[in-house]
């Protein structure tokens, strides 16, 4: 008996259909090696003509926390939940300089990859997903700081440590959905790039990042968490300085990127189909 | 004959920007349009497009420039999708286009190698499995580890075509391989494509160059504003586009006495 042959792929007219985009992720499975290759590159390009190479990914967050520490204990006191404020700066810097980094570099990936967006087709998501994984990179190098910090202070090592684990999986989400969804308005509105710079400026004084969660007052406390950075940053902070978690605020980020994140991806692919005729 | 590609009543719109005085830029900063993207107006590239080609088959799509044979491609490619109809490909598809776009000036040769082979969709193994070839085909091995920002511009080229050339692919896309390179490597291109097609590859061939287009096409489409206009056996439509190029060449005269005429009334912009 005759079968028809498949086709092995059909390309169709954009539209919103889960099919489409479980599919999607199939074919962002089976480009893993380009996924791969184009990070490494990434991580290794940034550094070369550098004396100092990736060592700056230590030095940028180690000067931020000496400025912030001058400022925030000199000048004027700052609560910082019974840690020494220098190791409590710190550990609020790497998380939002990771998200911040990752945000940045991502938004202008499609934008600023043109020339091979309209040559070959590969999934399109690949180039802002290489700048948030190269950020986890240097979030990694500059983790060795934190250790450093952590064992100058004497900080015990007890189980809240493994709340790392949960606080950087949804801060990671976050960064990821952030760039999809902001790379993919950048190639029609350019406008987007360049409200970013001041957005994350604002960003760093809404998120618990150089005061503690703990210190907002009580009346904005419900307001305050709907910003999904919030339970993720000071959920990673307090994992390294030994403090027990804020599950709730956790919790709360975690949905937020639960639900960002799909939502962030289906935008992504609707204008991922026409990215070449715009950019 | 099992068929390889299908057309299926294809139609692809694009959004151009409409022209606009500066004045009328001026206007629209105030008004609320500004804020839904600049006016834009419908420009078909492609009107209902069908065809197909049978596995082994070497076609050739001729026609005019912005006729819409680039938008083809794109859409052979997956690199834009079509706003209506559907394409169906039976086969894995591969461009036989200059990819040096993709290479990152600061990466060495080899690397870049790696980084546009995993962008058309090779896995690294195979890339490494082929990686002598490709090298001897761009001709560039004494240069593999030097970054390609020091290579010279015919250099980057080859490496860039190269590595499109080595793609195992059952359908290939060739767009005006006879502008790449000096012409000792565009008979080396058109060697590897020949080879290609005694393997039993589906050629789709993009050309200005009618001659090749009827040397080595078994079959010819002429797109014209966005329709399929002719199709059939080569000697035949490339002798209808010439009669038709022939025809607007006339007709454009025309239009160009009557376009005179009106701009004597229009000051004159050098």
């Amino acid at each position: 008996m005759m079968t028809l042959p498949q086709p092995v792929r059909v390309i169709r007219p954009v539209s919103w259909g889960t099919v489409r985009m479980v599919s999607a992720l199939g074919t962002l499975a089976r480009h893993g090696d380009l996924l791969r290759t184009l990070t490494a590159h990434r991580v290794s390009v940034r550094y070369k003509q550098s004396l100092l190479g990736p060592v700056w990914a230590l030095v940028q967050p180690f000067a931020l926390m000496l400025i912030f520490t001058v400022v925030f204990t000199r000048l004027v006191r700052m609560p910082s939940d019974g840690v020494p404020y220098g190791l409590f700066a710190y550990a609020g810097l790497l998380p939002w300089t990771f998200f911040a980094t990752a945000t940045t570099n991502g938004t202008t990936s499609l934008v600023s990859h043109a020339q091979l967006v309209t040559r070959v087709y590969f999934p399109r998501e690949i180039l802002p997903i290489t700048y948030v994984i190269a950020a986890l990179v240097d979030l990694a190098i500059a983790l060795s700081g934190l250790v450093a910090l952590a064992m100058w202070f004497k900080v015990p090592v007890t189980t809240h440590l493994l709340f790392v684990v949960p606080s950087l999986l949804v801060l990671s989400a976050l960064a990821t959905a952030a760039a999809l969804l902001l790379s993919a308005w950048q190639v029609r509105f350019r406008d987007v790039g360049a409200a970013l710079p001041l957005v994350l400026q604002l960003g760093l004084f809404a998120s618990p990042v150089l005061y503690p969660l703990s210190a907002v007052p009580p009346r904005w406390s419900t307001w305050y968490v709907l910003n999904p950075l919030a339970g993720a940053i000071d959920g990673f902070r307090r994992a390294t300085v030994g403090v027990a978690p804020d599950v709730h605020a956790l919790a709360i980020s975690a949905v937020a990127a639960l639900l960002l994140l799909p939502a962030a991806y289906i935008v992504f692919k609707h204008t991922e189909a026409t990215v070449a005729d715009v950019v | 004959m099992p068929l390889d590609v299908e057309f299926d009543h294809v139609s692809k719109r694009y959004l151009v920007a409409a022209p606009g005085s500066a004045a009328a830029t001026g206007a629209k900063l105030l008004s609320l349009r500004r804020w839904r993207g600049a006016p834009r107006l419908p420009f078909w590239a492609l009107r209902n497009v069908s065809f197909a080609v049978r596995r082994g088959e070497t076609l050739g799509i001729v026609g005019a420039n912005g006729a819409g044979k680039s938008t083809i491609l794109k859409l052979l490619c997956g690199i834009t999708t079509p706003t209506a109809g559907e394409i169906r490909l039976y086969g894995r598809v591969a461009a036989l286009i200059e990819i040096g776009s993709g290479f990152h000036p600061e990466l060495t040769g080899r690397e870049n190698v790696f980084l546009s082979g995993t962008l058309l969709g090779m896995r690294r193994r195979e890339i490494a499995a082929k990686l002598d070839a490709i090298v001897a085909f761009a001709g560039i091995d004494s240069f593999l580890d030097t970054p390609v920002k020091w290579y010279s511009s015919g250099m980057y080229v080859r490496l860039g075509f190269a590595v499109a050339a080595h793609l195992d692919a059952e359908i290939l896309l060739v767009d005006e391989v006879l502008a790449v390179g000096d012409e000792a490597f565009q008979a080396r291109c058109l060697a590897r494509v020949e080879e290609l097609r005694r393997r039993g590859a589906t050629i789709i061939l993009i050309s200005h160059d009618l001659a090749a287009v009827e040397r080595v096409c078994e079959r010819v489409l002429l797109i014209e504003r966005g329709c399929v206009a002719l199709e059939g056996e080569p000697r035949q439509v490339v002798r209808g586009y010439r009669e038709r190029l022939i025809a607007a060449a006339a007709d454009h005269q025309g239009h160009d006495s009557r376009f005179n005429a009106d701009a004597l009334d229009r000051p004159l912009h050098v």
